[in-house]
């Protein structure tokens, strides 16, 4: 399995989404993608595409207004 | 674990807010007799400093038609619109500092700013001709009634897929 | 959901983590203010009190429930996720009843009402509302938010929302400093509609009511087709 890091700080709306899309689109099976942003909305609309396209998810809060998002490709 | 850290970070379902936002809305038509509206709020903005430049925007051919003036005993600065605007400002501050998320976010670089700005501008513009963004010719004039708003919501569409287009050409 | 990989990951990162630094000095500091300000108002203005009140409550709502006009209209295009959608279209049903209540206590008993009586957004629809909606939709997607997103986000402490703020502003004062030429052109040959004025209250009503809720499932309906618009 491999890790990829993704930077979305500083982002405005849709771009970490859609960022996010992207490299899922890449990866293989089983790959993890950790995502960090500081955008509020990405922790409600990256979790509901990525769980609509049945892929794990999770995520935490790193520092005030920063959070980490897990994405695990499942399929 | 306390409680707050129980009610804490989860955001709201969607459906949660839509149903708020329109029970407030309806508040505010009861009490105060007019819905919701912010973009008004940005025009008086721009023309009141104008007016403090000494610029007579009064005679504007826009504030002449379709009741756009103020009313009577308000001013630029102070008036209904350009209050809830100011406290949704407010309200969103207390809102994150509550649970400790508030991050001063700079700009990243140019090409943000640059379609920001832009953005900005087209959307300004747009306002005018439709009577209202899309809270006013759209959140609160579909439930008025008037087909502008069913219009304006239609179209709407039209113009997010350019902008659409726009943004996986040039900023992603 | 998650999965085991996410979990050890989780608990390998909780460990570096810096415990989070409470802001809730500020909270008070501000929301003491704004109390302030609300109880100034209602000695001197009970209705800017309510409106006060009821904007630091929108921005609230909007905020936690990261509610988004702009995202209800660019995530069914570009994703395929229409949640927010829905949602938007039962705000839509909830304020259609409130509204209508109140326009009947208005004018409900009235034969011949002149449309300025009505309450509510009531304006001319047009060619103007076209190409106000088309060019409000391309800024909105470009500049990630529209007008009630930018103001939340400027609380949340977006420059670069300030800037779509200025943007906004200039925007706003060309366009009515312009406003003449586009009233000769479109708006002061297109007419006023009140849906109600032509078909009668109720059949309004119920026409309405059912518009959206067949919208709601065909949003639905799109939600669960599951397609994007674009192959990135």
């Amino acid at each position: 399995m491999a890790e990829y890091k993704l930077d979305c700080m500083f982002e405005a709306c849709p771009i970490p989404l859609l960022k996010a899309l992207k490299k899922l689109k890449k990866m293989k099976i089983g790959d993890v993608l950790i995502m960090q942003t500081d955008h509020n909305c990405s922790i409600t609309n990256v979790i509901e595409w990525t769980k609509k396209q049945g892929h794990y998810i999770d995520y935490i809060e790193i520092g005030e207004g920063e959070w980490e998002i897990y994405i695990e490709k499942a399929k | 674990m306390n409680l707050k850290s129980k009610i804490n970070n989860k955001p709201w379902p969607y459906w949660v807010g839509g149903i708020i936002l329109a029970i407030l809305n309806i508040i505010l038509l009861f009490t105060t007799g007019s819905a919701w509206r912010i973009s008004t709020s940005f025009l008086y903005a721009g023309v009141g400093i104008l007016h403090k430049l000494g610029i007579n925007v009064e005679d504007w051919y826009y504030f002449n038609v379709y009741n756009n003036g103020l009313d009577s005993g308000q001013t630029y600065f102070n008036n209904n619109i350009m209050l809830i605007s100011v406290a949704i400002i407010i309200g969103a501050l207390i809102s994150v500092l509550f649970f400790s998320e508030f991050k001063f976010k700079n700009i990243k670089n140019k090409k943000q700013l640059f379609f920001g700005l832009a953005g900005g501008i087209l959307m300004g513009y747009g306002t005018r001709l439709s009577f209202g963004c899309n809270i006013g010719a759209y959140f609160s004039a579909i439930p008025s009634f008037s087909l502008h708003g069913w219009v304006f919501g239609a179209f709407m569409f039209v113009g997010a897929w350019i902008g659409s287009k726009i943004l996986f050409k040039y900023i992603l | 959901m998650s999965s085991n990989k996410i979990e050890e990951l989780k608990k390998r990162r909780q460990k570096e983590i810096k415990p989070k630094k409470s802001q809730l000095p500020y909270f008070f500091f501000v929301g003491f203010i704004s109390f302030i300000i609300a109880y100034y108002f209602l000695n001197t203005n009970i209705r800017y009190s309510i409106i006060w009140t009821i904007g630091i409550m929108i921005g609230i709502t909007m905020q936690r429930s990261r509610f988004c006009f702009a995202a209800s209209f660019r995530d069914p295009i570009m994703v395929g996720t229409t949640s927010l959608f829905r949602a938007v279209i039962i705000g839509l049903i909830i304020s259609t009843i409130g509204f209508s209540i109140f326009q009947y206590i208005q004018i409900g008993n009235i034969a011949n009402y002149s449309l300025a009586d009505v309450p509510g957004q009531i304006h001319p629809v047009g060619f103007h509302t076209i190409l106000g909606a088309i060019l409000f939709g391309i800024g909105m997607v470009i500049a990630g938010g529209c007008a009630s997103g930018t103001l939340i986000r400027i609380g949340e402490g977006y420059a670069m929302q300030v800037v779509v703020l200025i943007g906004f502003i200039i925007g706003t004062v060309l366009s009515s400093n312009h406003f003449e030429f586009w009233d000769k052109l479109f708006i002061s040959s297109s007419k006023t509609i009140y849906i109600p004025k032509h078909i009668g209250f109720f059949p309004a009503l119920v026409i309405q009511l059912t518009a959206l809720s067949t919208l709601y499932l065909l949003a639905n309906w799109y939600d669960k087709q599951n397609n994007i618009m674009a192959d990135l």
